[in-house]
């Protein structure tokens, strides 16, 4: 990452959220990315993750230059290459544990054999087995967050972002969390946590700490 | 492909996620369906109606009747046609293969045995059957033999036979009409009613002579005059001519109205779309007004939608939907309603009109087409109404949309 600015409007005014980030985070790594509220690190995940483009800069993810690709290009890498966990978990609430994993193979470009089982193994993975019938307002907020975690993961991406995973959760349920996505980037995934807590900072192997726009160490 | 048939899962997972919304859309998509779906099928009802109608008048004849017709609106019947204007016509229309003057007498009690009964005398000539098209079934037509010798024969319709003979044949009896015995001499195919409800069947023709002379004391008018020709491409030329050629016949001097009315196929037709007009009309714009809110109930309840799914529509661009991945999902979602929808109001058309008919003795006609034009308008109303919500839905920005 080059220089990314980013400058949102807000009526006449224009803010700049981001004020030139350089960074290089490298295959495999296991990120945090910490700020007060108001920093810009949600909006420096979601440029990372291709949710969102930055105003200038440049950014290469896996080689690729990204910066100026069209939106349905974005769409696609985010589909195969990038897994989001949100604080909310955003779950359709009419959907079952089983057809919310499911969700991001409908986008995939290339047919694909098999998703429904795939989905069973990864649902079984974050512990889940057993629940794939139900609804998400039939589980607990952490159980939730595994289904989140689940469908992030069912592309299998490289990358897998979170943004206040454990921002709803007991610290005993935040834990187990945490320790799932401690085993995704052992299974060689690239991690990057949003938060402003510390405690949950430290499960990550680097920290970057930004604050008004700028990263500083 | 494989994609679209997962969106359009998705759509359907969808309606039957947010059920009020689904049922508000579909009441009101049904209710515009089924008045439009009958304004169709009424129409149709009407044509073909009217097709039946003109088909058994004949659609090469026309029917001269005396009386103005302000006249005859005010019940009066009057003969202002004559036997020399049924020659002359004959003789001035080459075209016309059949001209036949017609007179009758209604009410006149009729016995035969001890049965009496009041009915209807035509008098004709031996072209009466042929110039109708209404085959004399059982015995034979009264012959021109018949005509000129004044003789008292007849032809009787099945209503009639049935009140008078019961079971017995009635070919060759006699019955009594006014003291005058009248020998049957064949029996009409049934006709049924006339388009005013007259039963057709209660009637007995015999020659326009013995009728006029024997009956009426009358030598000169008679009611009405039936032509038919042979070219019936001509027929409304013939018409106009056969108007002007009567008028001067009477001596009806210009800007006067004429004191005879000829009826032609399009006239009847006139009738029934005047009768019918009106309904259509009225239906119509009912139709079209409930279709319209339809429409607009639909599109305010999915922009609401929209707003309320902000996050499910973040959560698929974020899993990789493209913006015309969420336009399809949502634009189905409108269309898989309104054609529940469309098929509801077809059902509730099929319904209402069968109490339309009890009520307004109506012609409906439902056909393929009814149930097309249903179908397509819902579509159209699905797409319509539905495209602007979807495109807002597709058009959310993925941050924006997370965020909620």
């Amino acid at each position: 990452m080059e220089n990314i600015k980013k400058t949102y409007k807000i009526g006449d005014i224009d803010v700049e959220v981001l004020k030139g980030i350089n960074l290089t985070i490298e295959k495999g790594e296991f990120v945090a990315i910490m700020g007060t509220s108001g920093s810009g690190k949600t909006t420096l995940m979601n440029i990372i993750g291709c949710l969102d483009v930055p105003t200038s800069g440049r950014y290469v993810l896996a080689n690729k230059e990204v910066s100026n690709l069209t939106d349905d290009e974005l769409s696609e890498i985010r589909n195969e290459h990038v897994g989001f966990v949100f604080q909310n978990f955003y779950l359709l609430p009419y959907a079952t544990v089983l057809e919310n994993v499911l969700l991001p193979t409908l986008y995939m470009g290339r047919r694909r054999d098999n998703a429904e089982k795939d989905a069973m193994d990864i649902i079984k993975l974050v512990g889940l087995e057993g629940r794939a019938k139900f609804r998400p307002n039939q589980l607990s907020g952490g159980e939730q967050q595994r289904v989140a975690i689940a469908r992030a993961l069912i592309n299998g991406p490289e990358l897998l972002l979170a943004d206040e995973p454990t921002g709803q959760l007991d610290s005993k349920t935040a834990r187990e969390i945490l320790n799932i996505l401690t085993k995704m980037n052992e299974q060689g995934k690239t991690v990057l946590i949003v938060t402003n807590d510390s405690a949950i900072a430290g499960y990550a192997k680097r920290i970057i700490q930004i604050k008004d726009g700028i990263i500083f160490d | 492909m494989d994609r679209l048939f997962k969106i359009i899962y998705q759509s359907i997972r969808a309606v039957r996620a947010f059920k009020l919304r689904t049922l508000f859309c579909l009441v009101s998509v049904a209710l515009g369906i089924s008045s439009i779906t009958i304004i169709v099928a009424a129409t149709e009802g009407a044509y073909k109606k009217a097709f039946e109608i003109v088909e058994r008048f004949g659609p090469d004849s026309l029917l001269v009747l005396g009386g103005s017709e302000e006249a005859r609106a005010a019940g009066q019947r009057l003969k202002t046609i004559t036997l020399d204007d049924v020659k002359a016509v004959q003789q001035a229309f080459y075209s016309a293969y059949l001209v036949v003057p017609m007179t009758s007498m209604r009410d006149v009690t009729v016995s035969y045995k001890e049965n009496k009964y009041q009915t209807l005398v035509v008098g004709s000539t031996s072209d009466y059957s042929r110039v109708f098209t209404w085959p004399v079934i059982q015995g034979s037509d009264f012959t021109e033999e018949d005509v000129k010798g004044l003789r008292n024969v007849g032809l009787i319709g099945q209503y009639l036979v049935k009140e008078l003979y019961g079971n017995e044949d009635p070919v060759g009896k006699y019955i009594l009409m006014k003291g005058i015995p009248v020998q049957i001499v064949g029996v009409l195919s049934e006709r049924g009613t006339s388009p005013a409800g007259e039963r057709l069947d209660d009637r007995i023709v015999i020659p326009i002579t013995t009728l006029m002379r024997k009956l009426e004391n009358e030598t000169k008018y008679v009611r009405a005059l039936r032509i038919r020709f042979v070219d019936q491409e001509n027929l409304y030329d013939h018409e106009k001519e056969l108007r002007s050629f009567l008028r001067k016949r009477h001596g009806i001097p210009e800007g006067e109205p004429d004191d005879f009315m000829i009826i032609s196929p399009k006239e009847i037709i006139k009738f029934l779309v005047a009768l019918t007009g009106s309904l259509v009309v009225f239906l119509g714009v009912t139709g079209i007004i409930s279709l319209l809110v339809a429409g607009f109930v639909l599109a305010n309840l999915f922009l609401l939608s929209v707003k309320e799914r902000t996050n499910e529509i973040g959560i698929r661009r974020a899993a990789g939907a493209k913006k015309k991945d969420i336009l399809m999902q949502f634009l189905f979602e409108s269309v898989v309603i309104t054609t529940i929808g469309g098929l509801f109001g077809f059902l509730l058309a099929l319904v209402s009109s069968q109490l339309l008919m009890l009520i307004a003795q109506f012609p409906i006609y439902f056909s393929w087409k009814a149930f097309a034009v249903g179908l397509l308008l819902s579509w159209v109303i699905g797409i319509g109404f539905g495209l602007q919500p979807a495109k807002r839905a597709a058009d959310l920005k993925p941050i924006e949309a997370i965020r909620g």
